[in-house]
């Protein structure tokens, strides 16, 4: 069933992208080949597999059961505040708090988290930023 | 002789302390970059350049501290790829395929001592390529017009479905995917914005190492996530290392593979746009078609992990040909290469060898050292990486999600980029649940620009005429193969299919 | 695609350790950055690496000059970003030269305009050259042209610049003034930069070539290459006085590329002055008028204001042949 819902997504898909790919907008003087051809190619082998798919799917995967799901949605959603707060409250805080919670959530006791989370924070910060030179985000500390 | 002599020049320039020193730090910094996640060749030639800069270094001392930083993290990208199954750069991705299975059956230090010697071997023969070859090899990279291009790319795609996935229409489907992603951004042929939806972070494309590292990294951290109750593999990682040398009868089996796939390698690197990840993979695939009697590709054999690591080394070596010869970068990390040759004000170009015989002696006798201090680091340094191992998931993954986070933060500073890497990182795990192999994606995305760009190119030179694609000998060679390599999987995908399966049952494996 | 990888890096690398920032006398740039809006090896990457090494070898500044590969859009990408992204960057300069101008004058950078950012100064111009494979049967620009007007398919013509860029309007400006009748006929190839160009040249995928002096300078050196006609009033000087002008053959073609730089518009007025009066400092220097006789660039001083009206001028020009060509309404 999974493969099946994901191939008539994948044709979707497909369609969507073709669409796209026909409201290009065609600059004053263009190719032989022109901007759209490529894209309606790359769309149509992308709509005939998803189709194949649909057709003759594979046994089903082993899905998660929802706690599970909730604990991979919260995961992202924890991995996107940690995207957008990282220019503003700084490289060293953000990484500490994002990967105790990683750590928390897979298995660590409390104080192992923390220990796992600075002791991540500060050692990415010391080799990316101290020795390769990279540039982190600077947070309101300077670290 | 005259060789001879030139290259005893260009060691007597390169044997001094300063120097030698310079190619250990080099070597060392190279195998560390190419071994996190998010920093590969060319971002890690490119931290150093300022630090060569700022030391003062003179042309030859720059060039030799950065091609030890580049072939070190050719070396470097294995690492990661075997032990975590997360390729630490592009080139390394096909050595996930049989390095990682390899790990898992406790074989973790043979896998990185045989890697480390199969990129001696390719390193090492292609730097001899480089010596006596480069001059002739320049008319091998003009064989190729933008039609004979596009066959090869196209004969890459073709080739995948056997390769990655016993599912053909799931490899076209991630290759579609890949090259599909690989058109958002402005047009570089007219200028028109394609796919960007007026989003502006979107005009200059996704970045490959966002969509790599997000595909592997940030999905492996949401299936261990996923994994931590109830399955044991969370938990119980407890991965025997195994012994740390391969024995004589595993070199052996590998030797002709190593050779074969040398001079694969090297030849797709020399070809300017192809590049080390197409070396690597063609010579996986090759190795496949040529020696993979019993399907055991993908499952943790050793001509699997020589194969690719030999090709790509020598496609790194290859890739120098075009760039000292021509001016014409032949991969990412040689464009780098390229800009600093520039910027000591010495031109690459027909006449360097000429012009500049002690920079370009100079750069192969430091190729030779970086690549003798690399086997050297490397094989005794197989016991500190598989420590690596008997670190619990717990407190592995988290510095994984971070050290993906922060390579791509650090190098592009955008939030934007670190939100389209999370997008990946789901993606990647709904497609591994779905068994869609990630590998095509990967390669789509690297290669759907230059494609697209050749197959217009093509058409273009003959007036709107798409039969120009198979008009030469060349690519009508090419096309022929890239058909029966297509074809060939869906004739026999069969019984190579129950064969995978049954062995995937009984692993119970997460593999691609 | 490649490419990214590495100038995404070089991008970080400006980003990065700032502390060391010191002003000795006047306004200094902390992490001084210098856009080239093609991949290496072009033109425009010429003049960033030029430019970026020159300036701190004469000590006009401090830190290494970082120099970002920022392709894309016939430099449209880099457009965009120095005005969206990097409005009031200081630090940043950005290559430019006619090509730049060509496609504003085109509106081919979507949305973008030529006074969106502040035009600093001019560090010489090349002119424009039209080659062909040292083996090609073809000598002169009048039998080139002549084969383009009697069968327009039969020739292609490869540049570094996208469709309707700078190298490509060159080889149109050409055929009209050869008296081609629809120059749109002409079968232009773009390719990712000069380099590039240059070896499908080579290797025989295209007839000629269309580009500037200092791309074809490598080529023509080894023997690989014939340059045509150069696109200049009179001959150049130096090593260059072999080339035959469009002129002297009978076609009044003249194509100059110039060379310069220009900034983001919240550029402070301070930080404007001190890259002004670093520019034309180096300009002025010896070691640059070396720098341009060894890479065929031909003079042009031109700063501050009297650069930002020759910008404007010079975009009222292309407008002006463009749409006497036809390829803009």
């Amino acid at each position: 069933m999974s493969d099946r819902i994901f191939g008539v997504f994948g044709v979707l898909l497909a369609i969507g992208y073709a669409m796209s790919a026909l409201a290009i907008e065609e600059s004053f003087l263009s190719d032989a080949v022109g901007p759209k051809a490529f894209p309606l190619i790359i769309a149509a082998i992308l709509g005939i597999s998803s189709a194949v798919i649909a057709i003759k799917p594979d046994p089903e995967p082993h899905w998660p059961d929802i706690g599970r799901f909730v604990e991979i949605a919260a995961a992202v959603v924890v991995m996107v505040l940690y995207a957008e707060f990282l220019p503003i409250i700084g490289f060293v805080f953000a990484t500490a708090l994002a990967a105790t919670y990683l750590a928390w959530r897979l298995g660590s006791t409390i104080i192992g988290s923390v220990a796992t989370g600075v002791g991540t924070s500060v050692g990415i910060y010391v080799i990316f930023h101290l020795v390769l030179g990279l540039s982190l985000a600077r947070g309101p500390l300077g670290f | 002789m005259e060789i001879l002599s030139a290259l005893g020049d260009g060691f007597a320039i390169a044997l001094t302390f300063e120097n030698l020193l310079l190619a250990l730090l080099g070597c060392f910094l190279g195998t560390v970059m190419g071994a996190l996640p998010g920093l590969g060749p060319s971002n890690g030639v490119a931290i150093l350049i300022p630090l060569a800069f700022t030391l003062g270094l003179g042309p030859t001392p720059s060039l030799i501290l950065l091609t030890s930083v580049y072939y070190g993290a050719m070396y470097g990208g294995r690492i990661s790829s075997i032990l975590l199954n997360i390729p630490g750069d592009e080139p390394a991705m096909m050595t996930c395929l049989d390095g990682h299975p390899m790990a898992k059956k406790g074989m973790a230090g043979e896998a990185l001592s045989l890697s480390g010697i199969a990129s001696f071997v390719g390193a090492f023969f292609a730097t001899w390529g480089l010596i006596l070859l480069a001059p002739q090899l320049v008319k091998v990279a003009l064989l190729f017009g933008p039609a004979e291009y596009f066959a090869l790319f196209a004969l890459a795609f073709m080739t995948l479905g056997g390769v990655s996935s016993t599912n053909q229409a799931k490899s076209a489907f991630a290759a579609a995917l890949g090259l599909g992603l690989a058109m958002i951004g402005v047009d570089t042929q007219t200028g028109v914005p394609r796919f960007t939806f007026g989003e502006v972070h979107l005009y200059d494309g996704l970045d490959f190492l966002v969509a790599i590292v997000g595909l592997f990294a940030l999905s492996e951290v949401l299936i261990f996530l996923e994994e931590r109750h109830g399955s044991a593999s969370a938990e119980g990682r407890k991965l025997s290392v195994g012994r740390l040398t391969p024995p004589w009868s595993m070199i052996k089996q590998c030797t002709p593979t190593m050779l074969r796939t040398s001079v694969l390698g090297f030849v797709a690197g020399v070809l300017p746009g192809a590049g080390a990840s197409l070396g690597s993979f063609i010579s996986y695939s090759m190795e496949k078609r040529l020696v993979d009697k019993e399907g055991t590709f993908g499952t943790g054999d050793p001509r699997g992990v020589a194969a690719p690591e030999t090709g790509n080394n020598a496609a790194a070596g290859g890739a120098l040909v075009p760039m000292l010869a021509l001016g014409v970068p032949g991969s990412g990390t040689t464009a780098v290469l390229l800009a600093v040759l520039l910027s000591l004000n010495i031109t690459p170009g027909p006449l360097l060898f000429t012009q500049n015989p002690d920079v370009v002696w100079g750069l192969i006798a430091a190729l030779f050292i970086a690549n003798f201090m690399l086997l050297a680091m490397n094989i005794p340094m197989v016991g500190i990486f598989t420590r690596l191992l008997m670190v619990p998931p717990r407190v592995l993954m988290p510095v994984v999600a971070m050290v993906s986070f922060v390579g791509i933060y650090g190098i592009s500073g955008s939030s934007f980029d670190l939100l389209v890497m999370i997008g990946f990182g789901v993606m990647g795990w709904v497609l591994r649940k779905l068994d869609v192999p990630l590998v095509p994606i990967i390669l789509g995305t690297l290669l759907g620009n230059s494609m697209e760009a050749n197959l217009r190119r093509a058409i273009t030179i003959d007036n709107g005429d798409w039969w120009t694609l198979v008009d030469s000998p060349l690519s009508l060679g090419l096309w022929a193969v890239a058909i029966i390599g297509f074809i060939m999987p869906i004739i026999f995908g069969r019984v190579v299919k129950n064969k995978m399966r049954q062995r995937k049952d009984e692993e119970g494996a997460i593999s691609d | 695609m490649i490419f990214k990888a590495t100038r995404m890096t070089v991008a970080a690398l400006m980003l990065g350790a700032s502390a060391f920032a010191a002003s000795a006398e006047g306004w200094q740039p902390e992490n001084p950055e210098c856009i080239a809006p093609a991949n290496p090896g072009g033109g425009w990457d010429f003049t960033c690496r030029q430019v970026g090494k020159s300036l701190q070898d004469l000590g006009l500044i401090e830190k290494t000059m970082q120099v970002v590969n920022l392709a894309g859009g016939g430099g449209g990408v880099a457009y965009a970003e120095v005005v969206n992204k990097r409005g009031d960057d200081s630090d940043l300069i950005v290559a430019g030269s006619t090509a730049t101008a060509t496609r504003l004058a085109q509106g081919a950078y979507p949305g973008n305009t030529y006074d969106q950012v502040r035009w600093l100064a001019s560090i010489g111009a090349d002119y424009g050259v039209i080659a062909v494979s040292a083996d090609s049967p073809i000598n002169t620009l009048p039998e080139l042209l002549d084969m383009i007007k009697n069968d327009p398919t039969s020739v292609s013509v490869a540049g570094g610049s996208a469709v309707g860029g700078w190298d490509h309007l060159k080889v149109l400006i050409a055929a009209n003034a050869y008296g081609v009748e629809d120059v749109r006929t002409v079968k232009y190839i773009a390719f990712d930069g000069g380099g590039e160009a240059v070896t499908q040249l080579l290797a025989g995928s295209v007839q000629a070539f269309t580009g500037d002096v200092s791309e074809a300078k490598g080529f023509v050196d080894s023997g690989d290459v014939k340059v045509i006609a150069v696109l200049s009033p009179e001959r150049l000087g130096g090593e260059f006085a072999d080339f035959p002008t469009a002129k002297e053959q009978g076609i009044d073609a003249i194509g100059a590329n110039w060379r310069g730089f220009y900034a983001p518009a919240g550029m402070s007025d301070e930080a404007y002055d001190a890259w002004v009066s670093k520019i034309g400092t180096l300009y002025e220097s010896p070691e640059w008028k070396e720098i341009m006789a060894a890479n065929g660039l031909a003079p042009l001083d031109l700063r501050g204001d009297e650069f930002q009206n020759f910008v404007s001028g010079s975009v009222n020009q292309i407008q002006n042949i463009s749409k006497e060509i036809g390829i803009i309404k």
